[in-house]
């Protein structure tokens, strides 16, 4: 595998989109380009933002908010 | 909600004042307002414990991150609980987050995207969920939609950019990519939904998301 091809294939990791048997030929390649590799992964997980930015934000609940907070409360006084 | 860990100097502007260090090579989140402390700060200060971080990161991408959430599974009232777990999960993993890794934004949506889908499988609810979005998308388009505030006019200029950005890929790639990412499925489950060889799901995969990562680059620069 290439760079250009492992850079293909990282955009598809990166969405949970490789199949088994190309997995392990990703990370084999992964560990062939080392830190170009991890970094090259690193940028690809922007398309998970932007994928979200795509959306129109929904509006949650006030309750939502206030439990979680009291959960969070709750959890630093154990 | 007042937090014992904000010092008396940080108390009456939160957190930092560094927002440009946000605008990271990884990143398209949209801008924030001056002043408003980085995401990365507001993890920092999560790692540390301190609950009005946590309280402040839930203000800025609680709407949407339940938009992605809501997108998966189409049950309002499940989405709020999984956001709220989701948000609690943020608090409990914050220490395993790594800028190194990838940026805040980054983290967040893969951590409800991951919960999302895994959510959805477990209830095996997939027919109920496909049945749900053909009402939604046939009879309210924009049912979820509130009343825009300031943030989300500035959060509606990044969307509306990465909209263009997606809606220039041809049907079939935006499908492929829509039931990759948002269903979770794999090449041969997309290949066996939409009737299409295998083969040519990877193609369009391939091609749709490296023509959005492109076109990210560029909207990095716009923004």
């Amino acid at each position: 595998m290439n760079f250009e091809q492992f850079q293909n294939q990282s955009r598809l990791y990166v969405i949970g989109a490789l199949e088994a048997e190309e997995l392990e030929e990703f990370e084999q390649a992964r560990e062939k380009f080392g830190k170009k590799a991890e970094d090259f992964i690193s940028k690809c997980y922007a398309l998970h933002e932007a994928f979200a930015l795509s959306l129109r934000p929904a509006k949650s609940s006030d309750a939502i908010k206030d439990r979680l907070m009291a959960m969070v409360k709750a959890k630093k006084q154990t | 909600m007042e937090s014992p860990e904000l010092t008396s100097s940080s108390r009456g502007k939160k957190r930092g004042r560094t927002a440009h260090s946000r605008a990271g090579a990884h990143t398209i989140a949209p801008p924030l307002e001056p002043g408003a402390p980085s995401d990365s700060e507001l993890m920092k200060g999560i790692q540390e414990g301190d609950a009005d971080a946590l309280s402040q990161l839930y203000d800025r991408y609680n709407g949407i991150l339940k938009a992605l959430i809501l997108r998966v599974i189409h049950n309002e009232a499940e989405a709020d609980d999984l956001l709220q777990e989701i948000f609690m999960e943020i608090w409990n993993q914050a220490k395993n987050f790594s800028e190194q890794k990838g940026k805040p934004l980054g983290w967040m949506v893969t951590l409800a995207r991951r919960r999302a889908i895994d959510g959805l499988r477990k209830k095996q609810a997939y027919a109920r969920a496909e049945e749900r979005l053909q009402n939604e998308t046939e009879q309210q388009p924009d049912a979820w939609v509130h009343n825009a505030t300031e943030e989300e006019i500035v959060l509606g200029d990044t969307r509306v950019l990465i909209r263009k950005v997606i809606s220039s890929l041809p049907p079939a790639q935006q499908q492929a990519i829509d039931l990759a990412f948002f269903r979770g499925m794999s090449q041969r489950e997309i290949a066996a939904k939409t009737n299409t060889p295998l083969g040519t799901v990877k193609t369009r995969l391939e091609l749709g998301l490296k023509k959005i990562y492109d076109g990210l680059k560029d909207l990095k620069d716009e923004l």
